[in-house]
Parts: structure tokens; C-alpha cells; sequence
């Protein structure tokens, strides 16, 4: 007994000895310093830093907090733009170029200036190179033989780009003027480490080489990215450094949240975003994305290449259900194709008129002539709400007779499946970076050549098959309409056309939605990306 | 005369079919881990061929023109015989080239280089903890069959068996972390020393006291010793249960009972006797347990959002990056296969039938 007495005592020290060394390690730094903003973001999808391949939505933000475009969408009107790297801007008068006029004193964080020569070369890399982002400039007719000629730099401070047809100067400005393709790339630094003609690409993979309020520091896949203010930036930024953890799992975000560990989580859930909007000291921020999730057809399929069978199938969807339940949080309703705080877009209600109609879908599936279903496949990838969207629409299909198979996959097979029409169903989402009818227009319905041949993979409407001639027509004559309230008829037109035609069914528009810390000031976001400039503590 | 003289006589001269048995002992390792190798290559190769994953699309995008596609395709030399593309990879291999993993534009023995040791730091205290709680509590339920405490081990292996490691995890953090605010979060140690503490080892429970940097040790201590645990428990059940198990089987002998019987203590004999004839079986368990820590435990990795091994080839995996699948394989097969030798090892040492 006397040995366990006086040996309690001894344990009990130590261990309050090691329980006092392990929390100084934890609470001693439980909030996050003050000049940083701190996120949890799922980053598994970052894999390069070039401006000219980069293509989803996490990269992207990192890359426009980083790197200045010529210009910049308003961060409280995501339909206007505001001067970044360029102050100003003339658009000539036969809607044929626009000339950008640069801000004085811009530096590239190796010290040196930036040229309008710096710009003209980096849009021009973008086409050369030939990744995704070479449709951006490809689409308005830049091609790698004429676009040094049609992009030009008359002075250091003056860049001019030359359009071959008379497009929507607003347009222009928002397609390629704030796209991530018009930002400065150094030009002297990344041409000295281009490899086998690469252009810079393989060094900017890990690295930023641009005019902007951020620079990158460090990447280390799926672990962290660090972003610190580049010194010769004005004006500098409040916060000198951004830490973005790779935080997959939603759970693990909220608790970091809740502690006070990071100052944003980017991806909670909608159980997650209750407990937050919940929380005394948390609060939830939300801005609506040009973003659709969509129910996917391969009309090129002998079943549903008839149109009744996917109106039938689009009086499946249970649009209010989904929105109370697994989408709560996470979109609103919409049929259109074209997003909400769009131009051009048609009004909430009128924009989503369909509800749940299980016996006119029936119907129709007898007037197509299936009167006793079909068995079809449908196939998603791992967006967080797919799965049980996809539940919803098998059991609101079997009340028809037809008998949906689900397979869900990687995103990187769905991708593959659907570019080659390997599919029946999909559910998918598209996302335009402009806010105008005519980006969605452009992809989601016009196709310029139908056959399995064309292999005109980066268009929706490629992939699922669609083609007509009338829309195409159409979309053509919208964007060349130069009274702004004659296109906006032409758009609200087309997307009552499309209503009937039901290429695919649009389920939700989705919303760019984050859980914040209440200490942190001035979170700015719109449908395109947060502001981490204009955030302070 | 010097001991050294003393040890020097003493010993007798090496038999040169000592040594010829040791080298081709050697040999035949060597042949074997090779040929092993070789084979996960081949399996590995193909099969990610095989595999309906696209890693032109994780490179270009899914909004590539095709003439992009066309163009990577041909870089990456996906257009070349499927037998010239192996050829030229195992070219590579063996100038220890795995190629650049094609999600993050590093080369795959860099990436793996920095995931791994998070991995192994875990793994190591994981089984330290499995071991030094699962052999002892196996071998007391054994001894107390059927007792209270044997009941008590059986539930509690039982539980680390079924329960999922994500469950245990995410309940782990909410108690310890968020509620309790005992341990460190997410992640294997705070932001203000990740960009601070210069890399030596990799090790960070190793870099930070030989930098000087206590509190860092102290933090990343904090940092792993949840993960660690859970996922300790869960191998501490297996090893726990196998021992009990051998354990049983070891009482049940005669010569337990002659030594009971000869008046030897009921712990000195367990401990002492029937315990060095279960080493070899346990230390196999151990091993085997530890082999598949160190493959990387996705799900604790994903929950304590830990940047190890298991993450990195998962992902690798969803992202059709070939170059990091294969170079991971051939490294979990490494694994295997010193684990295996360093269990010969001291089977030899441990059992006088094996030599």
C-alpha cells in the first residue's frame, strides 16, 4: 500500500506534467494569427498553376487572388467590371477592338515592370499552348497564326485587342478582359526556365509568375497552400498571408471552424451549414454561382433521342423536395440554361416553371411509345449531393416504369465517359465565366457539328448529342444584336425554346457558399470567386 | 592478454560453406525481391492501362479541345505500343525515374519522399501503442480466461475490430478536440511552425528537438497522439485477440503444467516460458499489422486531414495518375518485403528450429 501511495502522486505529476505540455501545443495558438486568413478547403483538385491549363473552380480563385486581370467583376455586381491591371479602356466604334490602358507602377514581384508587351504575350501563350483555357480566345476567333497579330502592345502602357467580328464589347470584357487567361505573366523569368519549347508551362505548375495583390509561397499537394502579399503591390492587401489547409473531409471543417482553427470552411455540408448559421459566433455567406447542376441525356441514345420521353422525364424531378432537403443550402431551383443574375436570364419563377407530374410524365411516355418504361443508366461522379439526387430521380422513375441503374465513378471516368458519348444519363454540372446568356448559350446548347467525328468534346451540347440548326442560328444572331434590350428578348426566347426541346434536364443553380468565422471583416464573394484582398481581422 | 586476443582465439575460423550458404542465402533474397518487384511493375502497369481512368482529361480539363487531347496524348506517349510503353517505363525505373506525378507537376519520388514520412511517423506510434497495450492485455486475458478482465479485453477488441476508424475519428475529435480542447486539431502540426520548421528528416517529431524547437515537438505531439491512437486501437484489438488466442493454446500444453507443478510461479511461467514460444507467431502479427499501417489509413488520413501515403495513392488513383499509382505499389511492396526479411530475422534469433 505504501508503495502505491507514495507511487500515485509521482503518475498523477506526470501526467498532469505531459496533459500541460500537450495543450500549451494546442491552445496556445487555437486562434489564427492576425495577419492571416486561414481556410479549410478540400484542394485535391489543384494540380498546376499556369494560367493557360488551369480549369476548376479551386484553382481558379487562388490563381485571380493571385494574379491581377486587365480587369476585374465588381465584387458586389458580379454583371459589372471595375479596373484592375488596366485603368481604363476604349471600345472603338466599330465594336471591333478594345484598347486597355495600364496602371502606372506595376511590378512583377522579381522587381520588374510590367509591359503591355508582358500581356500581349501571355494571351498569346494561352492559344500556343493549346490547353482547355484556349477556347477562351479560340471561341472569339484568336487562332495561333493571327493572335500576335490581333493582340498587340503599340506601348508599354497600351495593349489593343483585335476582334474579327463586332462581339458585345461587355462581353468581350467579361470573357477574356477578367478571365484568368489576361493576367501578366514575367515573361523574362519563365521563358528562362521553359523546357522543350514548353513555354513555362512545367515551372508554372508550382509557381506564380504574375502581376497581382499575392504571390504564391508554397504548394504541396493535397496539403496546404500559402499565398504571401507581394511587397510592391498597392494597394497591399490587410492580411500578408493566406492559408488554405487540405481539409477534405466536411466534418473535420466544421470542427477546425467552430474552434476557431481557420477563419473559412469552403466545403460543409448542409447539416454542417445549419450548425453554423446556429453557432453564436459563426455565420454562413452565400452568393449564387453561374453555375448549373444538370441531368445529362445522350440524345444520340434511340430512346432518348425522342422528345417526349425527356420532357416525360423532366416532370421526374421533385425541384421543391430536393431544395428542402439534400440541396437546401446548397442551390436553388432552375430549369433554364441560363444562370440567374445573368444578362439575359429569365426571372426565378418563369426561369423554373416545372414541378413534379408523375401522371402527365406517363403520358407522354405512352404517347413516345413506351407505355410499359425502359431501363436506362445513369451515372454520376463524386459531387457531394449526386448520389442522393440520383436516388430521388430512380425512385420518381420507377413510379413510371422506368428502371434507372445508378454507377456512380471518379470524376476523371465520368469526364472520360461522357467526352466520348460512352453514356445513356449523367448528372454534371457546368459552370460559364461570364455573366451573359451567351456563355452558357454557347456550350450547353450551340454545336457547331454534330458527327462522332467532329470530337468537339469541350461543348455540352457535343457531348450530349444535341444539335439544332434553328438554336444555333439562333445564338448566332443574339450575340451580334447590338440593342442590348433586343438580345435580352432574343435570350428570354431561346430558353422558352429550349423548355420544349429538353436537352438535358437543369436541376439547380448552385450557390458559392462558405461557414466564417465572425471576427473576420470584409468577406466579399459573387458567383465567380471571394475577394481575399478586401478581408481583414 | 587482452580480451580482444581471448575473443579472437575463441572463435573458430568461418567454414567456407559458412560463408558460401550465407551468400547464396543473399542471392536468393535478392533474386526474390527483385523478381517480386518486378511483378507488382508488370501488374501495376497494366493494369492501371486497363483501368477506365483518363489521365489526359486529370491533365488537360474536361473542356479540352480534342486537338489538345490529341496533342497530350502523344506527349505522354499513350499512342506508342502498349510493350514500348513498358519498356520505356521500366527503363526509367531502374534509374530510380518513377516519372512526374501528373496532379502535382513533381517528381513522384519527391512526392512520395514528402508523404511518406507523415505516414511512418504515424504508423510507428501507432504500433508502439497497439503493441505495448494489445500483447500485454492478450496475454492477461489469456491468463484470466473467462475472468472480469478477460471479458473486459474481449469487449474492448471487439469494439476496436467493428468500430470504423472514420467513426472513431470524427467522434475523437469532436470529444478530445473540440470539446475538451485536450489535443491539437486536424493536421500534423499548427501553421505557425509549418512554414517555420525547416525540414530535416521529414520527421517532424525528429526535426523539431533537433532544432531546438520544443514547442514544436510539443504541438505535433498534441497534433498526432489522437490519430495515433485510434488508429493503435484498432490494431491493438487484432493484436490483443491473436495473442490471447496463441496464448490459450500455450496453456493448454503439458509443459505448463510440469513447470506449475515443479513449483514455478503461474506469471514466471506464462511470461517466461509459454511467451517465448508464441514471440514468433505475435512478432508475424505485428508485423503484419504494422505493414498494413504504413500502406497509409485513408480514412484517418482524410478525417485528421493528415498529408500522408494513403491520401496521396488514393487520389492518385481517382485521378488516373499512373506514374504515382506504380511508384506507390512498388513502395508498399518494398514495405512487404522488408518487413518480411526483418521478420526471418528474428525468427531466427527467436527460434533455434528455423536456423
Amino acid at each position: 500500500m505504501t508503495h502505491l501511495h507514495s507511487a500515485c502522486p509521482r503518475t498523477m505529476i506526470k501526467a498532469a506534467a505531459l496533459a500541460a505540455l500537450l495543450s500549451a501545443g494546442s491552445a496556445a495558438w487555437s486562434a489564427t494569427p492576425p495577419d492571416t486568413l486561414v481556410m479549410a478547403w478540400n484542394i485535391d483538385a489543384i494540380s498546376t498553376f499556369d494560367p493557360a491549363q488551369i480549369g476548376e473552380v479551386v484553382t481558379n480563385e487562388i490563381l485571380m487572388n493571385t494574379c491581377s486581370a486587365l480587369v476585374d467583376y465588381d465584387p458586389e455586381d458580379a454583371t459589372r467590371v471595375v479596373p484592375a491591371l488596366a485603368e481604363s479602356w476604349e471600345v472603338n466604334e466599330d465594336e471591333r477592338s478594345l484598347t486597355f490602358h495600364l496602371r502606372d507602377g506595376l511590378t512583377f514581384p522579381s522587381g520588374e515592370p510590367v509591359e503591355a508587351d508582358d500581356l500581349a504575350w501571355s494571351l498569346a501563350r494561352v492559344v500556343k499552348l493549346g490547353f482547355g483555357n484556349a477556347a477562351t480566345l479560340e471561341e472569339y476567333g484568336f487562332t495561333t497564326d493571327n493572335v500576335e497579330q490581333l493582340i498587340t502592345a503599340p506601348d508599354p502602357r497600351t495593349l489593343v485587342i483585335r476582334f474579327d467580328r463586332p462581339y458585345p464589347s461587355e462581353l468581350m470584357l467579361q470573357a477574356i478582359a477578367a478571365n484568368r487567361v489576361a493576367t501578366a505573366i514575367d515573361r523574362d523569368t519563365v521563358m528562362a526556365q521553359e523546357v522543350d519549347g514548353d513555354l513555362g508551362n512545367r515551372y508554372l505548375t508550382t509557381r506564380t509568375e504574375c502581376a497581382g495583390p499575392y504571390r504564391l509561397r508554397q504548394w504541396n499537394a493535397g496539403e496546404a497552400v500559402v499565398l504571401e502579399a507581394n511587397p510592391g503591390w498597392t494597394p497591399a492587401p490587410a492580411l500578408s498571408r493566406v492559408l488554405i489547409r487540405h481539409v477534405a473531409e466536411p466534418g473535420t471543417q466544421r470542427l477546425l471552424l467552430s474552434r476557431g482553427d481557420v477563419d473559412v470552411a469552403r466545403d460543409l455540408t448542409p447539416e454542417d451549414l445549419a450548425a453554423v448559421e446556429a453557432a453564436p459566433d459563426l455565420e454562413i455567406d452565400k452568393a449564387l454561382r453561374p453555375q448549373l447542376f444538370y441531368w445529362g441525356f445522350n440524345n444520340d441514345d434511340p430512346i432518348l433521342s425522342n422528345q417526349k420521353v425527356r420532357q416525360a422525364l423532366q416532370l421526374l424531378v421533385d425541384y421543391q423536395g430536393l431544395a428542402d432537403t439534400v440541396m437546401s443550402y446548397s442551390g436553388i431551383p432552375r430549369a433554364s440554361f441560363v444562370p440567374l443574375e445573368s444578362f439575359g436570364a429569365l426571372d426565378q419563377s418563369e426561369g423554373q416553371p416545372f414541378s413534379q407530374d408523375l401522371d402527365r410524365a406517363r403520358e407522354l411516355l405512352v404517347e413516345a411509345g413506351y407505355p410499359d418504361g425502359f431501363s436506362m443508366r445513369l451515372i454520376f461522379g463524386t459531387l457531394p449531393y449526386s448520389a442522393t439526387v440520383a436516388q430521388s430521380l430512380q425512385n420518381a422513375a420507377a413510379q413510371i416504369g422506368i428502371d434507372l441503374e445508378l454507377e456512380r465513378m471518379a470524376n476523371a471516368q465520368l469526364f472520360s465517359r461522357v467526352r466520348g458519348r460512352e453514356y445513356q444519363m449523367s448528372l454534371q454540372s457546368w459552370q460559364t465565366s461570364v455573366a451573359d446568356a451567351h456563355g452558357m448559350a454557347s456550350r450547353l446548347i450551340y454545336n457547331p457539328d454534330n458527327r462522332l467525328e467532329a470530337r468537339n468534346t469541350m461543348y455540352p451540347s457535343w457531348n450530349s448529342a444535341f444539335y439544332s440548326e434553328q438554336a444555333n442560328q439562333e445564338i448566332e444572331e443574339a450575340l451580334f444584336e447590338t440593342d442590348p434590350a433586343a438580345r435580352e428578348q432574343r435570350y428570354h426566347a431561346l430558353q422558352r425554346e429550349v423548355f420544349e426541346l429538353t436537352p438535358r434536364v437543369v436541376l439547380f443553380q448552385t450557390y458559392n457558399i462558405v461557414g466564417l468565422n465572425q471576427q473576420l471583416k470584409g468577406w466579399r464573394s459573387n458567383g465567380f470567386r471571394s475577394y481575399y484582398t478586401l478581408t481583414s481581422k | 592478454m587482452s580480451d580482444s586476443t581471448i575473443n579472437s582465439t575463441a572463435l573458430p575460423p568461418r567454414e567456407p560453406s559458412a560463408l558460401l550458404g550465407g551468400f547464396n542465402w543473399l542471392a536468393r533474397t535478392l533474386a526474390t525481391v527483385a523478381a517480386t518487384l518486378f511483378g507488382l511493375l508488370v501488374l501495376t502497369f497494366f493494369i492501371g492501362r486497363l483501368l477506365p481512368l483518363d489521365p489526359v482529361i486529370a491533365i488537360l480539363g474536361d473542356n479540352a479541345s480534342q486537338s489538345a487531347y490529341d496533342a497530350m496524348y502523344r506527349q505522354l506517349g499513350l499512342d506508342r505500343p502498349l510493350i514500348e510503353q513498358f519498356a520505356t517505363y521500366v527503363g526509367q525505373v531502374v534509374q530510380f525515374d518513377f516519372g512526374r506525378s501528373l496532379t502535382s507537376g513533381n517528381p513522384v519520388l519527391s512526392d512520395i519522399a514528402r508523404v511518406f514520412p507523415a505516414t511512418l511517423e504515424l504508423a510507428t506510434l501507432s504500433i508502439l501503442i497497439a503493441t505495448g497495450f494489445g500483447i500485454p492485455l492478450g496475454v492477461l486475458s489469456a491468463m484470466y480466461r473467462d475472468s472480469p478482465l478477460d471479458y473486459i479485453v474481449r469487449v474492448l477488441t471487439l469494439l476496436g475490430y467493428s468500430a470504423p476508424n472514420f467513426w472513431l475519428g470524427l467522434m475523437g475529435l469532436t470529444l478530445f478536440y473540440a470539446t475538451l480542447g485536450w489535443v491539437a486539431g486536424p493536421g500534423r502540426i499548427d501553421f505557425v511552425y509549418e512554414y517555420t520548421l525547416t525540414p530535416i528528416t521529414g520527421f517532424l517529431l525528429i526535426d523539431a528537438p533537433l532544432l531546438g524547437e520544443w514547442q514544436a515537438f510539443a504541438n505535433a505531439i498534441s497534433h498526432i497522439v489522437l490519430p495515433a491512437s485510434i488508429l493503435g486501437f484498432s490494431a491493438m484489438a487484432y493484436i490483443a485477440r491473436m495473442t490471447r488466442s496463441f496464448m490459450i493454446e500455450q496453456l493448454n500444453q503439458e509443459y505448463v503444467v510440469t513447470a506449475r507443478v515443479k513449483g514455478l510461479s503461474w506469471a514466471k511461467t506464462v511470461w517466461v516460458h509459454a511467451f517465448r514460444n508464441i514471440a514468433v507467431q505475435v512478432i508475424t502479427v505485428v508485423a503484419l499489422s504494422y505493414a498494413f499501417l504504413l500502406e497509409g489509413a485513408v480514412l484517418i488520413e482524410t478525417v485528421f486531414a493528415w498529408p500522408g501515403f494513403g491520401r496521396y495513392l488514393t487520389n492518385a488513383l481517382l485521378a488516373g495518375d499512373m506514374n504515382a499509382v506504380v511508384g506507390c505499389t512498388l513502395l508498399v511492396g518494398t514495405i512487404f518485403i522488408v518487413l518480411n526479411l526483418c521478420c526471418d530475422l528474428l525468427y531466427h534469433l527467436l527460434d533455434p528450429r528455423t536456423r
